[in-house]
């Protein structure tokens, strides 16, 4: 018996016990005003230009606005700004800031305020690096109205600026936005709908937001980071819990009341309670991957890359990740998530159908190799990386590979995986991720489909036929033209191997009833939630 | 004796100074980059070497271990890579949880575990001392998060006594702040408990040997006056040396509790900068506890010469 399945017997028989139960537990005397949330991870820190984690752009979006705001139909939509002219010929953009918006400290949100913002944010950013890139001037026209001058057209200007990939283009007070974007900031005013309370910051425990009085929302109904923020309660706390098991007696005894991220594991203990709601938190999911190095052999050679494509059951990948639920996972015989605009299966054959063992076998030999260990790093923290790891094993050494599994944690396969020396001396063959799917809607944020060699992500894969569609879509004029461009683009990265999609996964979240206004999307929007006693 | 201690105190500075040394060199060769958490998964690899820049990880190993130890002797544990807070601040925000459940551990231990022991040893090979050995063998066999996953479901979900989780400070009152360590406690010291009642017994079974004994009871003395005044405190100096050993033990079964009852301690606080790779946190932790064993073990020396006056310093 391991410590899981304990943790899951226990949870399920408080939760069969709980059912029924309607009783108020303890701490369930807090104020209504109170959201007690439990985040898929811990605060560690709070600059989300500096620090990309998904947990901190999360906390971000709550103290520091955006100017646009992407919206569930992945459309850029107006959020700080009043309005915006370009020029002509699509090199000179002029925006004007709404009127009364201010920071947390009081003071107004002005021009040189964004300017500064920007610039942080386009030293980090991918889409920013582009627009620097193309910059010729960034400047503040007078207290509302900036301009920024570019060399040639950048079509994506307005998802830039409000997309939801980390980071985001977050507006801080001048004096703040002018840190280096490598090093942190100390002062944490934004002019979003939440101030950060500071001194009640515990890291690894507990964050909390109170609502800020002088924040004007937008009219428009909220849909993600568009709309108005309309904040219903007082005060949000972030409660850190590292065990699922706490997480989740916690939730049924009314000691939290939202839990972002349950564990598949837990989830029929939580669906059995009549208090608790439980729905896909994230509609966008998440990708499961596994990178093989491009380097050294043997998948320097895209035979032995498309022969463990040829030979892998993404059903395997997902049974592993998420148990028996067919709701929370499907077939993804492509790069981009699905059931978004940008959809593709162009070229996906290849992890279609039946697996042909015998044929990945041949083509395996053909590719030359000759039993050279295959250095496997799996992250044994992670229980997605395990999960996928563990079937990678069991693949490669049905295809007669010689696996050598290095089962680490995901500090050091972090660490690890930058290295280009060879296997044998600290390299790598192969490791594992998963990407989140709002991070794979389109080419901009999704560094992982990227096959320039050298300037690639980790792995290296070098696909010029990649590269030549990932700059396609960057010029795409319209939605017809990007389609066009990602269809070929997701033919070209599926036969050159860029990297291989282990299958699409989603995951719960879960809520006690006496909250409302959640909303599905790629991240915890706490605007139009509100909680009776 | 104030000059024993003093020597004592002053004997730790080279100790402290070892383990410096060999935290900060195993930190150092250890595999993992804060750096490359902190940029996140997206992060191009000259993103990372630039934050490693700016966080000072990229010089050399005597620059890096000079200003640290610089630091140290101005008394200022540095700040932490990810939070950019003082590990002063962050240690200080997680001692009292620490503190608070590893107290109220102590006291149950030592209430619940010498009695039995003395109980079991005086009724020794009858039932009484089967069970109350049997108890031991349970509480040693058990690990502290099953004992902590039952005593949450029994008491918390299904009695609803007590909360699941979290700590509240004493400075909000008595009771909001024992509810939140009665479970922790009780499963943290199981172990505990278990080693202590084992040692008092088999080292009480060796003084009810002796011809004092014999000799108390013969002049008529009580059964309690023999068992606690005359046999506990000539068997008293093991049980102290156990007690004080054994809290290493209660800091390591402190880091599975604070998680199991989600308490911000000092465990997790370990475990999030050993998992984050942050090292000034993991640095400054390691040297509280190394000071807080030294300090521990000079205690216990102190206690021998009050429980036997035949030791003297």
């Amino acid at each position: 018996m391991d410590r899981r399945t304990v943790l899951k017997g226990l949870a399920g028989a408080g939760g069969l016990a709980l059912t029924g139960i309607s009783a108020p537990a303890l701490s369930q005397g807090a104020s209504a005003r109170t959201l007690r949330f439990v985040p898929q991870a811990n605060l560690a820190n709070f600059d989300p230009i500096w620090g990309t984690q998904y947990v901190v752009r999360n906390a971000a979006a709550l103290v520091w606005d955006t100017l646009y705001g992407i919206d569930s139909t992945l459309t850029p939509q107006r959020q700080m700004v009043e309005s915006e002219q370009v020029s002509d010929d699509g090199t000179i953009w002029t925006f004007k800031l709404r009127p009364g918006l201010k920071f947390h400290d009081g003071e107004p949100v002005l021009s040189k305020d964004v300017v500064a913002s920007l610039t942080r944010w386009a030293a980090r950013d991918p889409m920013g690096l582009m627009l620097k890139g193309l910059q010729q001037e960034l400047t503040a026209v007078d207290d509302r109205t900036f301009k920024w001058v570019l060399k040639q057209p950048f079509p994506k200007m307005l998802y830039a600026l409000g997309k939801n990939n980390s980071p985001c283009a977050f507006i801080m007070p001048e004096r703040i936005a002018q840190t280096d974007p490598f090093k942190q900031i100390g002062e944490y005013v934004g002019s979003g709908p939440m101030k950060f309370a500071k001194g009640e910051w515990v890291p690894g425990a507990k964050a909390v937001f109170e609502k800020f009085a002088d924040y004007v929302p937008r009219q428009e109904k909220a849909s993600w980071l568009a709309g108005g923020k309309q904040i219903l309660v007082d005060r949000v706390e972030w409660i850190v819990m590292p065990d699922a098991a706490t997480a989740a007696a916690a939730l049924q005894n009314g000691e939290v009341d939202w839990w972002e991220s349950p564990i598949a594991d837990l989830v029929p203990v939580l669906k059995k309670n009549k208090n608790i709601s439980v729905d896909i938190g994230d509609p966008l999911g998440n990708i499961g991957s596994f990178r093989m190095n491009f380097l050294y052999p043997p998948f320097n050679d895209v035979r032995a890359r498309r022969a463990v494509l040829m030979a892998m059951n993404q059903e395997d990948y997902m049974r592993a990740i998420v148990g028996d639920d067919n709701s929370l996972w499907k077939p993804l015989p492509g790069f981009f998530t699905p059931d978004t605009p940008l959809y593709s299966e162009m070229g996906g054959d290849i992890l279609k159908g039946k697996r042909n063992l015998d044929a990945a076998k041949k083509l395996l030999a053909e590719s030359g190799y000759s039993g050279q260990p295959v250095t496997c790093l799996v992250a044994q923290d992670q229980p997605i990386t395990k999960a996928q790891g563990d079937v990678t094993a069991d693949l490669l050494k049905q295809l007669g590979m010689n696996v050598d599994f290095v089962a680490t944690d995901w500090g050091t396969v972090g660490s690890r995986r930058a290295a280009k020396t060879p296997p044998g001396q600290g390299g790598w063959n192969m490791f594992h991720t998963w990407h989140a799917g709002a991070d794979c809607t389109n080419p901009a944020p999704y560094t992982a489909i990227r096959a320039n060699g050298d300037k690639a992500w980790f792995g290296w894969p070098n696909s010029p036929a990649t590269e030549k569609e990932v700059t396609s879509w960057f010029e795409a004029k319209n939605i017809d033209e990007e389609k066009a461009a990602i269809g070929r683009l997701n033919k070209a990265a599926m036969d050159d191997v860029v990297y291989a999609p282990t299958g699409f996964f989603l995951s719960y979240t879960a809520w006690r009833k006496n909250i409302s206004g959640i909303a599905k999307g790629p991240l915890p929007f706490f605007w139009g939630v509100s909680k009776s006693a | 004796m104030l000059s024993y201690i003093l020597r004592r105190i002053v004997a730790t500075l080279p100790v402290m100074a070892i383990v410096a040394l060999f935290v900060f060199s195993l930190l150092y060769i250890a595999p993992g980059d804060p750096a490359v958490v902190i940029a996140g998964d997206q992060a191009s690899p000259e993103d990372v070497e630039r934050i490693r820049q700016g966080l000072g990880l990229d010089r050399p190993f005597l620059i890096q271990f000079g200003s640290w130890v610089w630091r140290i002797l101005h008394g200022d544990l540095g700040t932490s890579i990810f939070t950019n807070l003082p590990v002063s601040t962050m240690i200080g925000q997680r001692l009292g949880p620490t503190l608070s459940l590893m107290i109220i551990t102590l006291l149950l231990t030592i209430v619940i575990a010498v009695p039995l022991g003395v109980v079991a040893a005086w009724k020794a090979g009858s039932l009484i001392d089967r069970a109350i050995m049997g108890f031991a063998v349970f509480g040693f066999s058990l690990p502290v998060f099953v004992v902590g996953y039952v005593l949450a479901y029994v008491f918390a979900l299904e009695l609803e006594w007590l909360p699941v989780q979290g700590y509240t400070p004493l400075t909000e009152g008595l009771w909001p702040w024992l509810q939140n360590l009665i479970l922790p406690s009780i499963a943290l010291g199981c172990v505990y408990i278990a080693l202590i009642a084992r040692i008092t017994r088999a080292t009480m079974l060796e003084v009810l040997q002796q011809d004092y004994i014999r000799t108390a009871r013969a002049k008529g003395l009580g059964q309690g006056g023999i068992l606690f005044i005359h046999a506990l405190k000539n068997a008293a100096v093991p049980i102290v040396t156990v007690i004080g050993i054994g809290i290493a033990l209660l800091i390591g079964g402190a880091v599975v509790t604070e998680s199991v009852f989600a308490i911000p301690g000092l465990g997790r606080l370990t475990i999030d900068a050993i998992l984050r790779r942050d090292y000034p946190v993991i640095q400054g932790i390691v040297l509280l506890f190394s000071f807080v064993y030294v300090l521990v073990n000079l205690m216990i020396d102190v206690i021998y010469t009050l429980v036997d006056p035949r030791i003297r310093y």
